[in-house]
């Protein structure tokens, strides 16, 4: 186990010490300079790079992934049919659903057939992965703008379906709904619904593939071969 | 052997300052000399490989994630071009060119960290904030890319999830010199600072023969003197098309082995260049995701698909029984085969190099224990 | 008894001015640092942050006092107030203003005029690493102790350079009280340059600034307290108000160390070309002279913090080695041509 020997080789300004510090200094200066005249700038988000987070808030991408949300259509019904896709789907295990038919009187309320009488997301095993809205065949899941998920107790992360409507309509008012994912083009333009991805539902697929262009896709040699 | 009542034991870690995440390492010292130092492992062990095994290809993914967390890009995409290559399809031209594109910005990322922490451990905590108010323009890419900064679930089995955003070259022409800025101050600040020379220079070094010895990939052996890069040598996805050097050190220290990382931001920069450019070439509708069914039912066999992480071959060996879960999933951490060879390199050395070494090797405490 | 009073008052007057300086250094320096590395800091309690130190202090007081069951509990107390004594004490030699005419009576702006202050200092300087090993043997932790014997060693070795870069300044002004020093920077050098110490003994400045910094335990000398390394060194298992003391401690040292460096090198509170007694009046005189000194001071208690934040740190081999191998030598070549020089001159 010899380790190799390293010859030093200083530059004098290398040597010295102080050259190299002094240039580093200059440096440091530049940017303490530049800093306090932007400190001097009217509250708040002075420095360009901080947000002071209370009350000055960092603008989120509109397809972040926060809290779940679930969603309604334009007539105000609930689009999940409680089929449960996204409980399956769920890496960590943390969506609970249970569904049961529109009871009588109430279909005003359901876009469909069927509806999830629970719907439960614990919070404390979720992992954001946004793979729920994804495969949700009817657009009724949708990871919202919301980030601010501590509570005080285990219970409060416990999210129902009130939770994730009262989600919704918060986003709604603050006008940060954004329109669902767009599925990807998928190669092959035949492709039939269902054999895709689960990322497109049925009815958006149809329009996704009409236009699509034949492109040679050469297969890559992959690495270990 | 050494006889261990002739030394102090000092306890470094699981929590300490220098520790990144939760390692662990017990040193006998002889005053300030390091006589013996052996790393233990196992503080964020989560039993990653065995969750594979009860969850389905497409479930996995997000799992990989929190492999290395400073990467996570890379992560999924190994993931992913494992799967394809069991599956036996290949990702669309597009797809591939966003993988690389996203790669790269992640590369750069975990670089700047490793570079940055590796500046607060000797003391010079300034370059730290340079970097990392750049690392924190990519996460804004990759959150407008799909959502997430930090534990990406990019990419799926088959492709990619979604198109650039729409913005991302304005972003990228604001981030090339953001990027070009922090490196060109870092260097100022600490490459021929005499205090950093001295830190670094010798320290902890290793010899290229040991290096392959030990299996050292990616940064740390470029460090050494070897020039092996997986982009280059087994060109996966479309590296073969880009025009870009690989950077090697000489001796295998500390020195060598920031500036390797220095340099390959860099060069990260050009391939994300041309692979912009490329992109933009194609159509605007070209497929993004390959035809894989809804199901993911790959034939029983084995498959082993490694790519070039920004710590070393980042390699994904499954097993298949043909079910819709992988019978078996080994990963193959860089930073694993890395760390063995930890107290071989810092044996002699003084403790505040102990720091500096393991800093350098960018040790992640999420891929060596899974 | 009327002097009495007037030197009771001096002490009080330097006592609470110096504390002040260190609990504004702490603000100086998270915000100084902040600015430098592009984030805002301390902003939050009072405008511009500036009541953060009492929010520190707050805090620092109504935290748990905790004493380690195995630590030896005499000398765990006696550490943080052995380390900022000697920090305060040395303020008494230095003349930290001229003069100033109260009522009929000359005041010297300075607590006791010792003829051998210098000494005096130096004396004081040694002690200091007293309270660091005293706290780190008996906090009990191996960090502490490796904290504590890094201090010694280091702080001795400085002692040197730092003793020798001083013999020379003895050299030039033949004296060893610091007022006299101070007064003998009036007027100018060679007929261009202000008469300052900086100019007759460039290389003892430099000699004498790094050695300050490594009395002073600063970065890139921060190896007692190296916190990616050991923690935090000598006060590890320390908290609440003794942290406080420590990192108080840490400031005055600062303060002295500036002014040290003022009065022997930068013409303590004279300004350059310009004689501020010929034209202010005694009182104004005595106040403007005061601030002048201060403003000096002031500006090396940001060149501390300045280069902390841009620098790394040595190791521990590389301070020794630096301190005998480089800086011995070059203070005892600095003292030969100190003394050839005034030989030959005089």
């Amino acid at each position: 186990m010899a380790k190799p020997v390293v010859e030093k080789r200083y530059k004098l300004s290398e040597q010295v010490y102080l050259w190299e510090l002094i240039k580093g200094m200059g440096l440091t200066w530049k940017h303490f300079i530049f800093n306090v005249k932007a400190s001097f700038r009217p509250e708040p988000h002075t420095i360009p790079t901080c947000w002071q987070y209370p009350e000055d808030r960092r603008p989120i991408a509109p397809n972040f992934r926060g809290a779940h949300m679930l969603m309604l259509d334009e007539e105000g019904r609930e689009k999940c049919v409680g089929c449960g896709m996204c409980a399956k789907i769920c890496p960590a295990n943390c969506i609970t659903v249970e569904n049961a038919k529109v009871p009588e009187g109430e279909e005003a309320k359901y876009a469909g057939k069927t509806y999830s009488k629970t719907f439960t997301i614990d919070w404390l095993r979720c992992i954001f992965c946004g793979f729920c809205e994804e495969v949700c065949p009817k657009g009724a899941m949708m990871l919202g703008p919301e980030y601010e998920l501590a509570r005080y107790t285990p219970e409060e992360c416990l999210a129902d379906k009130s939770m994730l409507l009262a989600n919704f309509h918060k986003a709604k008012q603050e006008g940060k709904l954004r329109p669902p994912r767009e599925p990807v083009p998928v190669v092959g333009a035949a492709a039939k619904p269902g054999e895709e991805k689960p990322a497109a539902s049925a009815d958006e697929k149809a329009v996704t593939s009409a236009a699509k262009p034949k492109v040679a896709v050469k297969a890559k040699p992959k690495a270990a071969e | 052997m050494i006889n261990h009542d002739d030394y102090v034991k000092i306890n470094i870690g699981p929590s300490h300052p220098a520790m990144h995440g939760t390692l662990r390492v017990v040193a006998y010292t002889d005053g300030e000399t390091v006589v013996s130092a052996d790393p233990e492992i196992g503080y964020l062990h989560r039993g990653v490989e065995k969750l594979g095994e009860h969850l389905s290809y497409h479930q996995f993914i997000p799992i990989t994630d929190r492999l290395n967390y400073c990467s996570a890009i890379c992560n999924n995409v190994s993931y992913e071009m494992a799967v394809e290559k069991l599956l036996g399809v290949s990702a669309p031209e597009k797809a591939q060119l966003v993988r690389v594109i996203m790669m790269e910005l992640a590369r750069i990322a975990d670089h700047q960290v490793c570079v940055g922490i590796l500046g607060v451990d000797l003391g010079a905590f300034t370059p730290f904030f340079y970097l990392i108010i750049q690392r924190e323009e990519i996460y804004e890419i990759f959150e407008h890319y799909n959502g997430a900064r930090l534990t990406n679930t990019f990419g799926r089995i088959g492709g990619v999830e979604a198109d650039l955003p729409k913005d991302f070259e304005q972003r990228w022409k604001k981030l090339k010199e953001g990027i070009a800025r922090a490196n060109e101050e870092t260097d100022k600040l600490l490459t021929h600072n005499r205090i950093w020379m001295d830190r670094t220079i010798g320290v902890t070094t290793f010899s290229a023969e040991d290096a392959l010895a030990w299996g050292f990939t990616g940064p740390c052996l470029r460090a050494c003197g070897v020039k092996r890069d997986l982009r280059k040598d087994e060109p996966y996805s479309v590296y073969d098309r880009f025009d870009f050097e690989v950077p090697v050190g000489k001796y295998g220290d500390v020195f060598d082995r920031y500036m390797v990382r220095m340099r390959e931001m860099e060069e990260s920069v050009k391939i994300i260049d041309q692979a912009f450019k490329l992109y933009k070439d194609m159509p605007a509708d070209a497929p993004l995701m390959a035809k894989v069914p809804k199901t993911i039912k790959p034939p029983a066999g084995e498959v082993y698909s490694a790519i070039e992480s920004p710590n070393g071959e980042l390699g994904f060996f499954i097993k298949s029984d043909g079910s819709d879960k992988p019978y078996r999933i080994k990963i193959r951490p860089p930073c694993y085969m890395v760390y063995q060879a930890f107290p071989e390199m810092v044996k002699g050395e003084m403790i505040a190099d102990l720091i500096a070494c393991l800093s350098s090797l960018n040790v992640i405490a999420g891929e060596l224990d899974r | 008894m009327n002097d009495l009073i007037i030197a009771l008052i001096k002490v009080v007057f330097i006592w609470v001015w110096v504390l002040l300086i260190a609990v504004v250094m702490t603000w100086v320096e998270r915000r100084g640092a902040a600015m430098i590395q592009d984030r805002p800091g301390p902003n939050r309690a009072g405008p511009f942050g500036l009541l953060q130190p009492l929010a520190d202090g707050i805090k620092l007081f109504t935290k748990e006092d905790i004493i380690p069951a195995k630590a030896k509990k005499l000398l765990f107390i006696l550490g943080p107030i052995l380390f900022s004594l000697p920090a305060f004490s040395a303020y008494a030699v230095v003349p930290f203003g001229d003069k100033i005419v109260l009522g009929g009576k000359e005041i010297i702006l300075q607590v006791a005029d010792v003829n051998i202050g210098f000494l005096y200092i130096v004396a004081l300087g040694s002690m200091a690493v007293y309270g660091i090993v005293v706290g780190g043997w008996a906090s009990n932790n191996k960090y502490s102790i490796l904290g504590g014997l890094r201090a010694t060693a280091q702080l001795i070795s400085y002692e040197v350079p730092w003793g020798l870069a001083l013999l020379a300044i003895v050299l030039v002004y033949g004296t060893f009280s610091l007022r006299e020093i101070a007064l003998a920077q009036q007027g100018t050098f060679l007929g261009i340059l202000p008469n300052w110490g900086v100019f007759k003994q460039p290389l003892g400045f430099i000699l004498f600034i790094v050695a300050a910094y490594a009395e002073a335990n600063r970065v890139p000398f921060d190896l007692p307290e190296a916190e990616s390394e050991i923690v935090s060194g000598y006060h590890t298992e320390y908290g609440s108000m003794r942290l406080g003391v420590y990192l108080f401690g840490e400031y005055v040292n600062l303060c002295t160390l500036s002014a040290l460096i003022v009065t022997f090198f930068f013409g303590a509170w004279h300004l350059p070309y310009i004689n501020m007694a010929s034209f202010l009046g005694p009182i104004s005189y005595g106040i403007a002279s005061f601030l002048v000194f201060f403003l000096k001071v002031s500006f090396f208690l940001w060149l501390f913090v300045w280069v902390r934040w841009t620098v790394p740190r040595f190791r521990y081999d590389q301070v020794m080695g630096l301190g005998w191998k480089a800086l011995i030598p070059l203070g005892l070549l600095n003292l030969f041509l100190t003394a050839l020089a005034i030989q030959l001159t005089a």
